[in-house]
């Protein structure tokens, strides 16, 4: 007999609370009489109470204990069955892509990976148990954990790897957690462990299933577009893993419409190459002839359009209007413009025009609603940033002189750089618009000088773009994070599709998420309309060398495994019936047929 | 418990000082030596009654019929041996005590004499399951007073009673019954019935004893109960009521009904049946 919840055997404890309770009841000396009806309606007297007296072992003492005991038992899971300790073998499948690099018979190491794992399975006992975990940045449990070794095949025929490369340390700590010190673990990879120094790890059975094949893979793709030239390109790095010189045709399509084919020779190691294309273009598909793996033979590329900002210098001339108008011409992606993204002025004329759509920053005297009174000061430092803030990215003000620094109301702003208690760089304004104001006399002060300026700039630039409609970039690697913003509140669902996968995303204007396995093109859509189309590309240097993939055992299984403990549950155990019944009868018995009545 | 020996000796002695009454209703029986209700030919003279054809002309009143020209006929008491079924209540209830169950023997044994003595048609019935047994011997009585059963007989119906026949009946009667359909079963087909309540006396006037435990020794109930002079006074009510509930059911039927308590010496037992109709001295 095993008990499945051990803490469940305190209620044993209820026995001697019985006994105790009988031992202690009040009990009068006996007297026969006959007619006990008569003394029916006297008064009785109450039970509780009285002195120890020598304890009769009654009927009803004898089936509360029984009672007690049956369900103190069922309460603790007790289970006849002796076979509750069961095997536990934890696979860590290599969920990375290149399990599915296949060899000249189209056999691929995730094929030879599940043969291996249903044959560890089928010389497992019965009612044993398995856990099937994927490796990756988020290794997930593909069967289990400790589920039915029989449901294995069916589990394994539903996996397919698709992650890039990625390290096995998260997914063999979820598979040693899952084994604890009862269960057996085993890794399939096509490569041996990553360990310096050491073949082996410790406890786990490592086989791995690869063949050293060679490769040619797309390692690097981007389409750039020249709007002033009317010209596109797109720029490929191709790595030959394999020491002779490899044959392929590199094609382009759009859709079903080949743009481009070009028969090209890429020697071992890695070959750039520069396609041009005319601008305008939909999605492109670039595809290599096809090799081991497939994966990564193709790319999908779109053509990226560039979120440009609007400046506007509305600062006085003077030194202030001069330094920032040469700061801005250093940045890329910028327009002057009137009424633009973000406007540059004097901080005592910055009006709330109640458009989110314009960032306003202010130099000099503070406007009156903010102002406290006092004299003006300069500071030297001891300057303290906000560091997290993207604005301050970067940014030391190292020898800095802050010239007409003036007083501020306390509470009126957010200091993003302080000297002391006074505010030099704060924020201001609320969800409608975005203010900052820079506390500083520009015609004084060696800021715009300084290194920081230009990076103070930079950073307010692109803080300004990344809020202006569009994806942050148009092009992804699988397992890279997607920024968009989109230019309103979504009405309807937002989703995207990509490679047969549609995935929801929360309803909001900035959105953000993984770039998924295995890629290709990436529909943004609200509702039915697409809002954005993306490429998203495996690009993974490191899943196309299969160069180092081996067919080798390494390491033993954990010699000490204790095996899990497995319970079928109590309605199938006889031992739960059984006690069901003892218990319910006794209780029955207790309450229908009491040992004295206590009312003749 | 034990059986206690029974002294036939006081017993017969006691007994010998009395007879078992004639009942008022007219009991049926063979021809013996007890005066019956009816009209019989014994010596006794009973009454008149005009002659009318098959009368015996030996009972013609010639005297009567000199003064009055009439012929009357003298009418003489019958004489017969009476029926006689002696219900006894041999539950646990009349042994609750070696003392109870000892007084319960020696009364059952002095009617029993008695009605031996009487050359009576006695039968002793226990329950309604088995056939009644004869009373040959007054001796006999004695097997049956075991008092080892779970109910009175009392308590079942359609008790082997014969019609017309002498019904004396001996229980504690401590058992829940309505007094007067359990009489009037007990006294239909013309027959004379004779009650007797035998009790402990401290079942009739019980102590205050304290906390006590009482178990029943038929249903095996129990009640903790404290004695008090409280809980004594109710009970004594309770018992009383089932008495009188007993007599005046007996009264309504033309039964007699006496209750004995066991201490009371034998021939005080005699008396109080003589008293009761039940017995009359020889």
């Amino acid at each position: 007999v095993i008990f499945t919840v051990p803490l469940g055997l305190l209620t044993l404890l209820a026995i001697p609370a019985i006994i105790v309770i009988h031992l202690f009841r009040r009990r009068f000396p006996p007297r026969r009489v006959a007619g006990l009806f008569l003394w029916r309606s006297v008064r009785v007297v109450p039970e509780s109470g009285g002195k120890r007296t020598k304890l009769p072992v009654t009927r009803s003492l004898i089936l509360e204990c029984i009672g007690a005991l049956a369900l103190s038992l069922i309460i603790s899971g007790a289970r006849m069955r002796p076979d509750g300790i069961n095997e536990h073998l934890v696979i860590l499948l290599d969920d990375s892509i290149s399990m599915t690099a296949a060899n000249a018979r189209g056999e691929s190491a995730r094929d030879r990976a599940v043969k291996r794992a249903l044959t560890e399975t089928s010389k497992l006992r019965a009612n044993s148990r398995v856990s099937l975990v994927e490796s990756g940045d988020r290794p997930g449990l593909l069967l289990g954990p400790a589920a039915l070794a029989i449901e294995a095949p069916e589990a394994l025929k539903k996996w397919n790897p698709q992650a890039p490369h990625h390290s096995y340390a998260l997914g063999l700590r979820l598979a040693r957690e899952l084994a604890g010190s009862t269960g057996r673990v085993m890794v399939l990879s096509d490569a041996p462990p990553e360990l310096p120094g050491r073949q082996e790890v410790e406890g786990v059975l490592w086989v791995a299933v690869g063949e050293a094949m060679p490769n040619v893979a797309i390692t690097a793709a981007q389409r750039t577009v020249s709007p002033d030239e009317g010209m596109a390109a797109i720029s490929l790095t191709l790595e030959n893993f394999s020491n002779t010189t490899a044959h392929r045709t590199l094609r382009v399509m759009t859709g079903s419409t080949e743009v481009l084919s070009r028969q090209i020779d890429v020697p071992s190691g890695p070959v750039s190459l520069n396609l041009p294309l005319t601008t305008g273009l939909p999605a492109v598909q670039v595809e290599l002839s096809h090799d081991a793996l497939k994966l990564d033979d193709g790319a999908v590329l779109v053509e990226p359009h560039s979120r440009i900002v609007g400046i506007e210098n509305r600062l006085p001339d003077g030194r202030g209007h001069e330094a920032l108008a040469k700061a801005v011409s250093a940045v890329s992606g910028v327009t002057q413009a009137q009424n633009a993204d973000l406007i540059f002025e004097a901080a005592g004329e910055i009006q709330k025009s109640g458009s989110p759509s314009q960032w306003h920053v202010g130099f000099g005297r503070p406007p009156s609603e903010i102002l406290a009174p006092g004299e003006a000061k300069d500071f030297v430092g001891p300057f303290i940033p906000e560091k997290r803030h993207a604005l301050l990215d970067g940014v030391t003000l190292a020898g800095v002189v802050w010239a007409g620094a003036s007083p501020l109301a306390v509470g009126k702003v957010h200091p993003l750089v302080s000297a002391g208690d006074q505010p030099l760089i704060a924020e201001f304004g609320d969800n409608a618009e975005k203010h900052f104001f820079f506390n500083l006399d520009l015609n004084r002060t060696n800021l715009i000088r300084a290194p920081d300026w230009p990076i103070l700039i930079s950073n307010l630039v692109e803080m300004r773009r990344n809020e202006l409609p569009g994806p942050e970039r148009w092009n992804y690697r699988v397992g890279e994070w997607i920024h968009i913003q989109l230019p309103q509140e979504p009405k309807g669902k937002l989703h995207f599709r990509c490679a047969g996968l549609d995935h929801d995303l929360p309803s909001s204007r900035s959105l953000e998420f993984v770039a998924p396995a295995p890629g290709g093109l990436l529909q943004v859509m609200e509702g039915d309309r697409t809002l954005f189309e993306l490429g998203v590309n495996l690009l993974d240097r490191q899943e196309g060398d299969l160069r180092s993939a081996v067919t080798r055992d390494i390491g033993a299984f954990n010699a000490q495994a204790t095996g899990v403990r497995t319970e079928t549950g109590a309605a199938l155990d006889p031992l739960f019936w059984f006690l069901l019944i003892i218990g319910a009868a006794a209780i029955l018995a207790n309450w229908c047929f009491p040992e004295a009545r206590r009312h003749a | 418990m034990s059986q206690p020996q029974i002294d036939w000796n006081s017993v017969q002695t006691v007994a010998a000082a009395f007879r078992i009454a004639a009942p008022r209703a007219p009991v049926g029986g063979r021809l013996g030596d007890r005066l019956g209700a009816g009209t019989g030919s014994s010596l006794e003279f009973q009454d008149y009654r005009e002659y009318v054809p098959g009368d015996d002309l030996r009972h013609v009143d010639w005297s009567a019929y000199a003064r009055s020209e009439t012929l009357t006929v003298r009418l003489y008491r019958e004489e017969v041996a009476p029926r006689i079924d002696l219900v006894l209540d041999i539950s646990h209830s009349m042994a609750v005590t070696e003392e109870k169950l000892q007084a319960y023997r020696e009364l059952s044994c002095l009617i029993s004499c008695v009605a031996g003595w009487a050359e009576a048609d006695a039968r002793i019935i226990t329950t309604a399951a088995a056939e009644p047994e004869p009373l040959r011997r007054p001796e006999d009585i004695e097997r049956f007073l075991v008092c080892n059963k779970q109910k009175c007989a009392l308590e079942e119906s359609h008790l082997p009673f014969r019609r017309r026949s002498l019904r004396i009946v001996v229980s504690d009667f401590l058992f829940p019954h309505e007094p007067d359909a359990m009489v009037t079963t007990l006294a239909r087909d013309g027959a004379s019935l004779a009650m007797i309540q035998f009790t402990l006396a401290e079942e009739a006037q019980p102590p205050a004893a304290g906390g006590l435990r009482l178990m029943d020794v038929e249903d095996h109930g129990e009640l903790d109960l404290i004695l008090d002079e409280q809980a004594v006074e109710d009970y004594r009510a309770r018992f009383n009521r089932l008495r009188l509930g007993l007599s005046r059911a007996a009264r309504r039927t033309g039964a007699t009904f006496v209750h004995i308590t066991s201490g009371t010496p034998l021939h005080e037992v005699g008396r109080a049946l003589v008293a009761a109709r039940i017995l009359e001295y020889s």
